[in-house]
Order: C-alpha cells, then sequence, then structure tokens
C-alpha cells in the first residue's frame, strides 16, 4: 500500500499505472471487439456468447477488474493533464513541431481531449447496451443482445454517435499502445509503435463494423 | 559580399516581475555566414547605437559545447535543423525579409530572468540531489582494471553528451526534464562506478524533478529532435525502469 502510494505521488508511477490499466483496457477491447463480430454471423450465436458471459460467476471479479482500470485510467490521466498543463504557465507566442525523430502526432497531444469524449461514451455505452432493455430470445431461454445492438442503431443519432466515438477511441489507442509500454519502462520501437498503431485501426474497424452492418441493412427481420 | 536584411521579433522583459512582449525590430547587414547569436549581437550594437537597452541572451563558447545559449526560433527551441544549439545556427538557414520569432526557453522551472535569458538553476539542484558518484581520494585505479564493454562505454558516452541546456524542457508540450535527468542518470548508472548508488541516485534526482515542477512524458519525443547532442529517448525509458523498480521494491 505504501509503495501504491509513492508510486501515485510521482509523475513516473502515474504515467506508469496510466500506461498499465490503459493496455489492460486494450486488452479488453480486442476480446470485446473479437465478440461483436459474431453479430453480422449469427445472431443465436452472439446471444449465446453473451448469456455465457453474463452467467458466469466470475464476470462480478472481471466487472470489478475493468472498473478500476478504468477509474484508474481516467483519474491519472486528468491529474497528470493538469499537472502539465501547470508546467509551462505562460505559452509561446510561436510553437512548431521539431520534426523528425519526434513521435508527436494529432493523435499523441489531443489524448486528453479524445480520453474526455471516451469518458462520456463509456457510460452512456453501458447505459445503452448492459443496463438496457431487457428482451428475451423467442425461447425466452436468455436475453436477446443481438435484437437491442440492432434496434439501437436503428436510430440515426445513435448510428451517427457511435461512427464519430470509435474513431476517436481508435485515435486515443493510435498513441496509447506504444505509449503505454514506453511508460512502463519498455525501450520504444518503430515497430512496438506501428504494431500499436495497427491494432487501433484494426480495433476501429472491428467495432465500427456493427453499427455499419445495421446501417446497410443488416438485421433486419 | 551580399548581406541580407531580416525581422525579428524578440521576447522583452525588463525583469522576472515584469510582464514580457514580443517587440519587432530590423536588423541590415547580416551575413549569411553569421551564426544566429552573431545577428543578435548585430542588433545589440544597433540598439546600443539608438541609446536602448539591449536584448539579454546568453552565451558562451560559440562553438556549440557549452550549454549556455539557446533560444525559441521560429517555435523550435535552437531553431531550425538537427544537433546544434543556437550559435550553431547560421543566418543561411534563413533568407532575405524573413521574420524570426524569438522566445525563451518557456517552463514554471525555467523563470525567465531577462528577456531571453532563463534560470536554469533547477538543472543544477538537480545533479546536486544525486547526479554525482562518491569517490575516495587518492591515486587513480589502473584504467585496464576495469573493463568496461564497447557498447555499454558508447551508451554511457551517448548520456554524457548532455550539456544541460534545457533545450529538452522546451521543446516538451509538458516542459518535461526527463530526457536531461536520464541522461544524467544514465551516463551514471550505465558503469560499474555509478552502481553503488544507482536506485538512490535516480529516486533523489526524479524527486528534485518533480519539486521544480517540470511536467510528467508524453513519449512524444520533440526533445530528442531538439537535442544538440541528440541524446536518445531511450535513455527515459531505462531511468523509468530504475525508478519503477526502486519504488516498488520500497526504496
Amino acid at each position: 500500500m505504501k509503495r501504491l502510494l509513492a508510486l501515485l505521488s510521482s509523475d513516473i508511477g502515474r504515467k506508469a499505472l496510466m500506461g498499465l490499466t490503459g493496455l489492460l483496457l486494450i486488452g479488453f477491447l480486442i476480446a470485446h471487439m473479437s465478440a461483436n463480430l459474431l453479430v453480422p454471423f449469427s445472431k443465436e450465436g452472439y446471444n449465446e456468447y453473451s448469456h455465457k458471459l453474463i452467467t458466469n460467476p466470475l464476470i462480478y471479479l472481471a466487472e470489478l477488474g475493468l472498473l478500476v482500470f478504468f477509474a484508474g485510467h481516467f483519474v491519472t490521466g486528468i491529474v497528470v493533464t493538469l499537472k502539465n498543463w501547470g508546467a509551462r504557465p505562460i505559452a509561446y507566442q510561436r510553437k512548431d513541431p521539431a520534426g523528425d525523430p519526434s513521435r508527436k502526432s494529432l493523435a499523441s497531444s489531443t489524448m486528453i481531449y479524445s480520453g474526455l469524449v471516451l469518458l462520456v461514451f463509456v457510460p452512456l455505452h453501458l447505459v445503452t447496451f448492459k443496463f438496457g432493455p431487457w428482451y428475451l430470445t423467442p425461447d425466452g431461454s436468455m436475453r436477446d443482445i443481438h435484437r437491442l445492438t440492432i434496434e439501437v442503431f436503428h436510430s440515426p443519432i445513435n448510428l451517427a454517435w457511435y461512427l464519430i466515438a470509435l474513431p476517436i477511441l481508435g485515435f486515443h489507442a493510435w498513441h496509447g499502445f506504444g505509449s503505454g509500454f514506453e511508460s512502463l519502462g519498455v525501450a520504444h520501437s518503430a515497430g512496438l509503435r506501428r504494431f500499436g498503431q495497427g491494432l487501433a485501426v484494426v480495433l476501429t474497424l472491428g467495432f465500427m463494423a456493427v453499427p455499419l452492418y445495421v446501417l446497410l441493412g443488416g438485421g433486419a427481420s | 559580399m551580399s548581406t541580407m536584411t531580416v525581422k525579428v521579433r524578440v521576447w522583452r522583459q525588463p525583469s522576472p516581475d515584469k510582464e514580457g512582449r514580443l517587440v519587432d525590430y530590423t536588423v541590415g547587414n547580416v551575413v549569411a555566414d553569421m551564426s544566429f547569436v552573431e545577428m543578435l549581437d548585430v542588433l545589440n550594437e544597433q540598439l546600443v547605437a539608438a541609446g536602448e537597452d539591449t536584448v539579454a541572451f546568453d552565451s558562451d563558447c560559440r562553438e556549440g559545447i557549452c550549454g549556455s545559449c539557446g533560444c525559441v526560433v521560429n517555435g523550435v527551441p535552437h531553431g531550425p535543423g538537427t544537433g546544434k544549439t543556437a550559435c550553431q545556427l547560421f543566418m543561411r538557414a534563413f533568407t532575405d525579409g524573413d521574420t524570426l520569432v524569438v522566445e525563451p526557453f518557456r517552463a514554471k522551472a525555467f523563470p525567465v530572468l531577462k528577456d531571453l535569458c532563463v534560470d536554469r538553476g533547477a538543472f543544477d539542484r538537480m545533479i546536486a540531489a544525486g547526479g554525482y558518484i562518491s569517490a575516495n581520494t587518492g591515486a587513480a585505479p589502473d584504467g585496464n582494471q576495469l573493463l568496461i564493454g564497447k557498447e555499454i562505454a558508447e551508451k554511457a558516452f551517448d548520456a554524457a553528451a548532455c550539456i544541460g541546456c534545457g533545450a529538452c524542457v522546451a521543446a516538451c508540450k509538458n516542459a518535461s526534464a526527463v530526457l536531461f535527468v536520464s541522461a544524467k542518470v544514465g551516463q551514471l548508472s550505465y558503469l560499474p562506478q555509478g552502481q553503488p548508488e544507482r536506485y538512490r541516485r535516480v529516486v533523489r534526482m526524479v524527486d528534485q524533478m518533480q519539486k521544480e515542477g517540470f511536467g510528467a512524458c508524453s513519449n512524444e519525443g520533440e526533445c530528442e529532435a531538439v537535442c544538440p547532442k541528440e541524446i536518445s529517448t531511450l535513455h527515459i525509458q531505462i531511468m523509468q525502469r530504475d525508478y519503477l523498480r526502486s519504488v516498488l521494491r520500497g526504496a
């Protein structure tokens, strides 16, 4: 506990925790995105997968873990950002990018803003789906989450919001993956960074597949 | 010899507690082979002739090795180009009629003293906090008694190339000093002589860095891009590893 406090009171410690929790959340997103890809292919398969997931008693432990990672990530993120803003009270009149070998990008310099969008997105997402209408499958044996998914994306507002928020999520992971490892002391390399950027693209496209599938008329019964 | 005329917008601030602002000057008779600081000399000669207060700026060796000079030229610490200090930035990098915006290195931990001069005492205090080795006095040991691999020696030398100019802090969006601290930690901790105090050193220097009010690292690498000695950000990750290890061990 004392060591955790020592870690939390230092910039390097806070950044390491931010990186660790961010990477764990990306790990969760990979599983989440993979499962979502069942939606266009198998209505029954998706419902069954969801049923198995929420009836497993370990789900509560997993959810607690996700909550801790998410809270830890945004709290360290906000604390570090506020402190960083205070480190240069008088701004430059002119500030240009330094160029190669800098890895500065639009994603890296807007992490707090993309993060704040996600801080709004994630609770809304849970309200929409996890705590949303509880339809049952025709045989009444399990929740029909597939039906809810299709319904949600029939609303143009939901559709637009997801198609905006999901690329922002990918944008956040674009810098976050490589930077997370670096904050944990893993030597930076072009390979690691490109892998993270590729992963961010795959996650974004994978998550966008479901709303786009509905937009293109999929799931209409 | 052809000369050129440049417009210079310089930050003028009479003292730490007074407001500063950018003031426009026109500097003529600039030769392409002049360094940027020599151009400032020409500007100051003009100001002296006109009976005005000269622009204060730090400068010493004028050959890119002392780390005294440094200001932000057109939005980049030490100006355009790589691997050089402001005194090794030559006016041939600009063309006749260009406007040069010249500002001091900006950070809470680098208060402006006057015009382009900032107080970089925070760097000295971080070194004093732990950037040394404790060695008994006496005759130097025989060089061949302590064998150090070529790769390790090179890595330590790369870190030791830091001249402490502060451009890394000036370039970082968070005004973070991690590149400087990691170089000063690394130049000792990679070598056998630095081992006894390795973990204590990194904790003390990092703690001092926080006390001085520098920001955290965002892993962007702007620091490396402006560093006159092109010190690699790989030293940062090694320092972070050592620091995390020390804290988790309860050191």
